[in-house]
């Protein structure tokens, strides 16, 4: 039980204090690559009262719909992105999980697939799921290739669902199963 | 009469102030095992600004969910944890405490059973209880033999109430009756 569940190499899954995240989203929404790789609904540039309101509502419920957290590198503290888990279902033991890194300095270094492997960490040891899926746009190459890193495996995708700057884009579900991410922990 | 009822050897029970209090259950509870010792829920990250709600609304009941005081150092006043009593202890003369110490760096060196310590003395000898239960997990060693120590007695376990890290762990049911504490406090 010493082990550490929300802590990785080089982030840390953390609270979200509503003050200090409806200052950051607004302002990482304004990269629209950031944008469309996160939503495939247009861009739309909430306030930063308008993210505080949704912020505050959606923490509030007891018990919380979703599970939202924020990314903090380890070597700085520094607010760097937000995870979340929604559509939790105990039947099925699955969840989808989202991710966003809002500062792009942090692309492409590893900050990514390190808090998703916290967040499976997590989500197989403490919520005891049997599964986790996500969504991801064929547009977003980078994201996939992490996604795969941490384990997750291409289960289908829906041809064409998307239409942006003049084509069409699929939508990729990903997935990884309890078994799966166990063979891949060391001494397995 | 004691002096002061709310004062053991290291530590003293004080009243919690939400602003403080909200900020070191946030930092206390990035640490996953933390967690893991005082709850069976999953853990979580709560913000600060969540804690001091809670605070808040807890603190305003009336009467209160819980007596829930604050532990301090008697040597630097540090806050360095929490402990509480059940608020609804009668009729049946019973309440449940729970305790947590927040830096890993103060356990292991009494401030836990020094502080049940005195809210044993506080439950007996103020709220004139019969008996004062608790829970805790197989895996807290450290926490058994602190509870062991002031007094209570294994009563039972739920066998693999908890699945954690793969695999399943028993809950602990422990209490001490008056007559077993008036004994050993003689």
């Amino acid at each position: 039980m010493s082990r550490q569940l929300f802590r990785g190499n080089l982030v840390r899954l953390a609270a979200v204090e509503p003050e200090e995240m409806s200052k950051a989203m607004p302002r990482w929404n304004l990269d629209t690559e950031y944008y469309r790789m996160l939503d495939s609904a247009p861009p739309l540039l909430w306030s930063e009262k308008k993210v505080k309101e949704w912020i505050d509502k959606d923490l509030d419920k007891d018990p919380a719909q979703d599970l939202f957290f924020s990314i903090r590198t380890l070597a700085d503290d520094r607010l760097i992105g937000f995870m979340s888990l929604f559509d939790y279902s105990g039947h099925t033991g699955d969840a989808l999980v989202g991710i966003g890194l809002g500062e792009r300095e942090y692309w492409s270094k590893g900050y990514g697939t390190d808090a998703m492997r916290v967040m499976l960490d997590y989500v197989f040891n403490e919520l005891n799921l049997r599964r986790l899926t996500l969504i991801v746009f064929e547009h977003n190459p980078r994201g996939i290739r992490s996604y795969q890193k941490a384990g997750f495996v291409l289960e289908g995708r829906v041809r064409g669902a998307m239409q942006r700057d003049g084509r069409r884009w699929d939508w990729f579900w990903m997935g990884i199963l309890r078994e799966e991410w166990a063979r891949m922990q060391p001494g397995e | 009469m004691e002096n002061d009822m709310l004062k053991g050897k290291l530590v003293r029970l004080v009243a919690g102030d939400p602003a403080i209090e909200a900020q070191e259950f946030c930092r206390w509870g990035a640490n996953s095992e933390y967690q893991r010792l005082c709850s069976t829920d999953y853990a979580l990250q709560f913000s600060a600004k969540k804690w001091k709600e809670w605070f808040e609304k807890d603190m305003e009941k009336d009467p209160p969910l819980y007596h829930y005081f604050a532990i301090r150092t008697l040597a630097d006043d540090r806050l360095i944890g929490g402990i509480s009593l059940d608020g609804a202890a009668y009729p049946s003369g019973e309440t449940f405490v729970g305790i947590g110490i927040g830096d890993e760096t103060d356990w292991g060196k009494g401030y836990g059973s020094d502080a049940m310590n005195i809210i044993l003395r506080y439950a007996f000898e103020e709220m004139n209880l019969r008996r004062v239960a608790l829970d805790t997990f197989e895996y807290n060693q450290r926490g058994i033999r602190s509870y062991e120590k002031v007094g209570f007695i294994h009563e039972g376990r739920m066998r693999g109430y908890l699945n954690r890290d793969g695999r399943r762990w028993d809950m602990l049911f422990m209490g001490i009756l008056r007559e077993e504490w008036e004994a050993r406090n003689r």
